[in-house]
C-alpha cells in the first residue's frame, strides 16, 4: 500500500483529495495546511508520496519541496497546483519535485500519477515539458562549465510531451520503448534537479552560507 | 478694448496644469526680472525722454499689471484664458506709449529701447505655457508687429528681436506640450501599475477560493455522474477559463515596442486547449505577437470545426536563438493527402492557405503534418532577424 501526504491550505480540497486515495486503496498517513507543518510532519510520518500544492498562504510550497526531498531522498513530491503559477511550478521541480499535475486532473488520472511516483517515474503535463524545455533553453543562452544541455533525442520526447502526446503515442512515433521514452524525461528532470543543487551549493559557498563562517 | 469673452474652461486637464506649473512660475519670475531692467533704462533716459513723467507712470503701471498677473498666474485656477489674451492687449499698450514718451529721434535710433524694453518677452513665455508653440509663436509674432508699428519702420535689428521672440515662444511652446504629454504618460503609467497591482490581488483571492471550489465541484460532479456531471462540465468551464484569466498579466506592449507572447497564448486555454510555454518572456514586436496569435486562434478555431467533437488541441510555444517557434497540434481525425481535395471543397484549406499566407508575411514558414486519424499538426517558425 503506497503511503501519501496531502498538503494544501483548502481544508475542503485536502480532505477530498484524502478521502479520494483512501477511496483507491492508499495509505493517507497524514495532511499538512502549509510549508513549515508539511516539513515536520513528513519527518515524522515518512511517506512515499507527498501531494504539494504550491500556493500555501504565507508559506511557499517550493521551499517545504526542497526540505522534504533534500532530508528524506525515498519521499517523491507531486506538486498538485490548481495555478498557472509558470515559474511556481518550474521553481518546484527544480527544487526536486518528481512531477506536476493540475488540480482539474480527473480522479483516476490522479491515481495514476500518484503510482507512478512512487514507482520513481516523472509525471509530466504538457505545460511542464514547455516550462522545462524553455528553462534549459534559457541556462543554454548563458552557458557555463557543467551546465546541463539536453541531448536531441531528450528535446525530441520533451517537445513531443508539450504537444500533448503521451508516453506511448512517443514510443510509437521515433520507435522506442515505452520505457526509453519514460527514460528521457525524467533524465530532463534529474539534469535540472542536480544543476540547481550545484546552483545553490556554491551560492551558499559564495555567499558564506555554508555554516563555516 | 474688450477683452474675449471669458471663455474660461480649462483646457488642459488638471494633471496637465499641475505639470506646467513650474514653467507658470518661471514666466512671472522672467517678468519680474525685466521689470527690474526696464526701471534701469527708464532711470538712465529720464532727462532725454519727451515726456519723462509719462514715462515714469507708465512704469508705474507696469509695476502694478506684474503684481496684477503674478496674482492671476501663480495659482493654478485663476489661468484663465482671456486673461492671458487681456494679459497680451496690455503689454501691446505699454509697447504704443512709447510713441508719447520717446522723442522722434530716440523712436528711430533702435539702439533706445521701448519703455517696456525686454519686460514683454514675458508674455511671449505666457502664450507658450498656455498654449504650446503655436500659441507661442503666435505671441511673438504679435509683439514683433507692433514693435514695427511703434517704430514706423523695419531693419535688421527690429527683424532680429522679431525672430527671437517668435522663437522664444516656438521653444518654450514646446516644452511646455511635452511637459504636459509626460505628465499624462505618468499619470496613464501609475494608473497602469495600480490596476496591475489590483489585478494580481484579485488573482490571488480567487485562486484561493472559488478556484479551489470549481475544482472540487467538477471533481466530484463528475465522480457522481447523471446530472451532476454535466454541472461539473459548467464548472469545469468556469474553472478553466478563470484560471487563464487570472493567471495571466495584462499583454502589455514595452516601450521598445516589443510584448511578451505569454500571456497572449495562455489566455487561450479552455477545456479542450492546453497551452505550454516558457516561465520567461518571449518577446516579439507587438503588431507581430498580435497576427501570431490570430493565427494560432485560426488554427484553433479550425481545430473546433472540424477535428471531430472530441478532438483536444495542445499549443507549445518556444524561445530559440533565432527563432521562435509555435506549434499547434490536435489529436482528432486528420486527413489524408489524397482528401486535400474535398478538404479545398470543405472549405479546410482556405483555412490551411490562409495560416500559411500570415506567417508568411511576417517572414516566417508554417508547415503541416497531417494523416487521418493522427490529427493534424501546425509549426510555425519565426525568425528573429527578420520580425525583430
Amino acid at each position: 500500500m503506497i503511503s501519501v501526504m496531502v498538503v494544501d491550505d483548502h481544508p475542503m480540497w485536502r480532505d477530498g483529495v484524502a478521502r479520494d486515495l483512501t477511496e483507491r486503496g492508499f495509505e493517507v498517513r497524514a495532511t499538512a495546511p502549509d510549508g513549515e507543518a508539511a516539513v515536520r510532519i513528513a519527518r515524522a510520518v515518512q511517506p512515499e508520496v507527498v501531494l504539494m500544492d504550491l500556493n500555501l498562504g504565507a508559506t511557499s510550497g517550493v521551499d517545504a519541496t526542497r526540505a522534504i526531498t533534500g532530508e528524506l531522498p525515498a519521499t517523491k513530491v507531486l506538486v498538485l497546483s490548481a495555478s498557472g503559477e509558470h515559474e511556481d511550478v518550474l521553481e518546484a521541480v527544480k527544487a526536486g519535485a518528481s512531477g506536476y499535475l493540475l488540480k482539474s486532473a480527473s480522479a483516476d488520472e490522479l491515481v495514476d500519477a500518484v503510482q507512478r511516483t512512487a514507482n520513481g517515474q516523472a509525471v509530466f503535463t504538457p505545460g511542464l515539458a514547455g516550462l522545462v524545455l524553455g528553462e534549459y533553453r534559457r541556462i543554454a543562452a548563458a552557458p557555463e562549465a557543467g551546465t546541463p544541455q539536453l541531448t536531441e533525442r531528450e528535446t525530441e520526447v520533451l517537445r513531443l510531451v508539450a504537444k500533448g502526446m503521451t508516453a506511448r503515442q512517443i514510443a510509437d512515433r521515433l520507435v522506442l520503448s515505452h520505457r526509453t521514452v519514460e527514460n528521457h524525461v525524467q533524465s530532463t528532470l534529474r539534469k535540472l534537479q542536480l544543476h540547481n543543487r550545484v546552483e545553490l551549493a556554491r551560492y551558499a559557498i559564495e555567499h558564506g552560507l555554508d555554516g563555516e563562517e | 478694448m474688450t477683452p474675449p469673452a471669458p471663455t474660461a474652461k480649462p483646457r488642459p486637464g488638471r494633471e496637465a496644469d499641475h505639470s506646467t506649473t513650474p514653467l507658470w512660475r518661471a514666466a512671472v519670475l522672467l517678468r519680474v526680472l525685466t521689470l527690474v531692467f526696464a526701471a534701469a533704462v527708464v532711470f538712465a533716459y529720464r532727462h532725454e525722454y519727451a515726456r519723462p513723467a509719462l514715462a515714469w507712470a507708465v512704469l508705474g503701471a507696469m509695476t502694478a499689471w506684474t503684481v496684477v498677473i503674478a496674482l492671476c498666474y501663480l495659482p493654478e485656477h485663476r489661468r484663465w484664458l482671456w486673461f492671458t489674451v487681456l494679459d497680451l492687449v496690455v503689454c501691446c499698450g505699454f509697447m504704443a506709449s512709447s510713441r508719447l514718451v520717446l522723442t522722434h529721434d530716440q523712436l528711430t535710433v533702435t539702439g533706445v529701447p521701448l519703455v517696456p524694453t525686454v519686460w514683454v518677452t514675458g508674455v511671449v513665455a505666457v502664450g507658450a505655457v498656455r498654449g504650446g508653440l503655436l500659441a507661442g509663436a503666435g505671441f511673438g509674432i504679435v509683439l514683433g508687429l507692433v514693435n514695427f508699428a511703434v517704430r514706423g519702420y523695419v531693419d535688421t535689428d527690429l527683424s532680429r528681436d522679431m525672430v527671437l521672440l517668435t522663437g522664444v515662444g516656438f521653444v518654450l511652446g514646446m516644452a511646455a506640450t511635452s511637459a504636459r504629454v509626460s505628465a499624462q504618460r505618468l499619470a496613464l503609467a501609475l494608473r497602469a501599475e495600480a490596476a496591475t497591482a489590483e489585478r494580481e490581488r484579485l488573482a490571488r483571492s480567487i485562486h484561493d477560493s472559488v478556484l479551489q471550489v470549481l475544482a472540487r465541484v467538477r471533481k466530484r460532479g463528475m465522480e457522481v455522474g447523471g446530472e451532476a456531471a454535466e454541472l461539473a462540465r459548467l464548472a469545469g468551464e468556469q474553472e478553466i477559463a478563470l484560471r487563464a484569466l487570472v493567471s495571466t498579466a495584462p499583454g502589455e506592449t514595452s516601450s521598445d515596442g516589443t510584448a511578451d507572447l505569454v500571456p497572449r497564448l495562455i489566455v487561450l486555454t479552455t477545456e479542450r486547449v492546453q497551452v505550454s510555454a516558457p516561465s520567461t518572456p518571449v518577446l516579439l514586436p507587438d503588431a507581430v505577437g498580435r497576427e501570431v496569435v490570430a493565427v494560432v486562434s485560426e488554427a484553433l478555431t479550425n481545430v473546433a470545426k472540424h477535428a471531430g467533437p472530441d478532438a483536444k488541441a495542445w499549443v507549445l510555444l518556444e524561445d530559440l536563438p533565432d527563432e521562435v517557434v509555435v506549434s499547434v497540434r490536435d489529436d482528432g481525425l486528420g486527413m489524408a493527402p489524397a482528401r486535400l481535395d474535398d478538404a479545398a471543397a470543405e472549405g479546410r484549406m482556405g483555412v490551411a492557405k490562409s495560416i500559411r499566407g500570415r506567417i508568411g508575411e511576417l517572414g516566417g514558414t508554417a508547415t503541416v503534418t497531417t494523416a487521418p486519424g493522427a490529427g493534424t499538426e501546425w509549426e510555425f517558425h519565426l525568425p528573429k532577424g527578420r520580425t525583430r
